[in-house]
């Protein structure tokens, strides 16, 4: 008798083990926990942009245009009319290596002798692609640096000693001694050092990478004349010149 | 009662459900791949979302949190032949989202990876592969569609589990 009531209940019951319902519900009970547990570890900063560096407060740098703005490169230089010249730059990017190499002079000249209100963004996305820090301590860096009146030459000296193999970083060593190579020295260095190894503007270069996402820059360097974008294959220093020129009122 | 489907198994499966079987392996092969490539880099994800300038800041690094997972969970579920219909409308959702993404990128003139698997973001106007990346979609979308009307597929849980 045994096989056929076993015949019978299977045919009442064609589902033997689980039913679908209950697999159904334990895939979308791993979805659900799966998203919200990325979505948590991405929002708290998990998987690189920074997420070794510490930071401490929120402090925005001697000349930051606000938080979340890029630095003015020459405050207070700039003649009535000059356009502003914007740098969205990130201090791991090989082609933004090149373009100082290429242009950074020309560009420093312009700031210096007042054509151009120079802004200077720089920006950390790199981190999440090489899976390191060393763009936001950089960029945090470098906004010690701008506190010190240092800004413009602490650039120059990290892009001059860029890595050659892109994903290689800066250590801390490494940033210091740009420090030193842009002049800052004595009381300066040490309120450098204690400004850097606080962390003091990770927050901040954190905040200048939202807002340039946010401005829709997704790549370094992106070079803009009072708000319009220039295309990098056009870019020689005769083209930079003109379009300054064109943009001064 | 499946005498007819023993009999067409022991010959081997039938062609429409071995026809089945691909378009779950390549859709789920895909999709896998994808997931894996992209799951350990959340921050690089959501700036590939972002780059499309298509969703609010926020919202565009919610979906680049979760969509490798979606996309890992949909695979697994392609690749064993289990709930195929419900995985397969869940990638084809996806792919036609794709599709959508990289048709008005290309339209808007940006020049964006598309970021498919890892990477993405604003590359130079000459490293664009739309044409290929709309192509692809468009076949696994060609897949999920398959699965979704004939979701019946050899060497499948389904198959398995439900009859």
């Amino acid at each position: 008798m045994r096989p056929d009531a076993s015949a019978r209940i299977k045919a009442a019951a064609p589902q033997q083990g689980p039913s679908k319902t209950v697999i159904g519900a334990i895939v979308a009970a791993v979805v659900i926990i799966g998203v919200v547990v990325a979505v948590i570890i991405g929002s708290t900063g998990g998987g690189g942009g920074g997420a070794g560096a510490t930071a401490s407060g929120n402090a925005v740098p001697v000349g930051a245009t606000g938080p979340g703005g890029g630095i003015v490169a020459n405050p207070g230089k700039s003649r009535a009319g000059a356009p502003t010249l914007e740098l969205y730059e990130d201090f791991q990017c090989p082609v933004c290596g090149a373009f100082e190499r290429a242009m950074g002079s020309q560009v420093t000249r312009l700031a210096q002798a007042g054509d151009v209100r120079l802004v200077i963004h720089m920006m950390s996305f790199l981190d999440a692609n090489l899976h390191n820090d060393s763009s936001v301590r950089a960029a945090a860096a470098s906004a010690c640096a701008a506190d010190q009146g240092r800004f413009l030459p602490f650039h120059a000296a990290v892009y001059a000693g860029q890595p050659t193999t892109e994903g290689e970083g800066y250590t801390d060593a490494k940033l210091r001694s740009f420090a030193q190579q842009a002049g800052i020295t004595g009381d300066a260095l040490a309120q450098w050092s204690a400004c850097y190894a606080g962390g003091k503007h990770i927050k901040y270069a954190q905040a200048v990478e939202t807002a340039a996402e946010k401005a829709g820059v997704f790549q370094t360097p992106t070079i803009k004349v009072n708000g319009k974008e220039l295309a990098l294959k056009d870019l020689t220093p005769a083209y930079l010149a003109d379009q300054v020129k064109a943009a001064t009122k | 009662m499946r005498q007819g489907g023993s009999a067409t198994l022991r010959r081997g499966p039938a062609v429409p459900d071995a026809i089945g079987l691909l378009a779950r392996l390549a859709l789920g092969g895909v999709l896998l791949v994808a997931g894996l490539l992209k799951v350990a880099s959340p921050a690089q994800s959501a700036l590939a979302v972002r780059a499309y300038r298509l969703l609010p800041y926020d919202a565009a690094g919610y979906l680049g949190y979760a969509l490798p997972i979606v996309e890992i969970v949909l695979a697994l579920l392609l690749l064993g032949g289990l709930l195929t219909r419900g995985a397969a409308i869940g990638g084809g959702v996806l792919m036609l989202a794709f599709e959508i993404g990289i048709i008005s990128a290309w339209a808007r003139g940006l020049s964006i990876d598309c970021g498919c698997f890892g990477g993405g973001g604003t590359i130079a106007a000459s490293q664009t592969h739309y044409l290929e990346e709309v192509l692809r979609d468009a076949g696994l979308l060609l897949c999920a569609a398959w699965l979704t009307v004939r979701p019946r597929t050899a060497y499948s849980l389904d198959q398995r589990l439900f009859g």
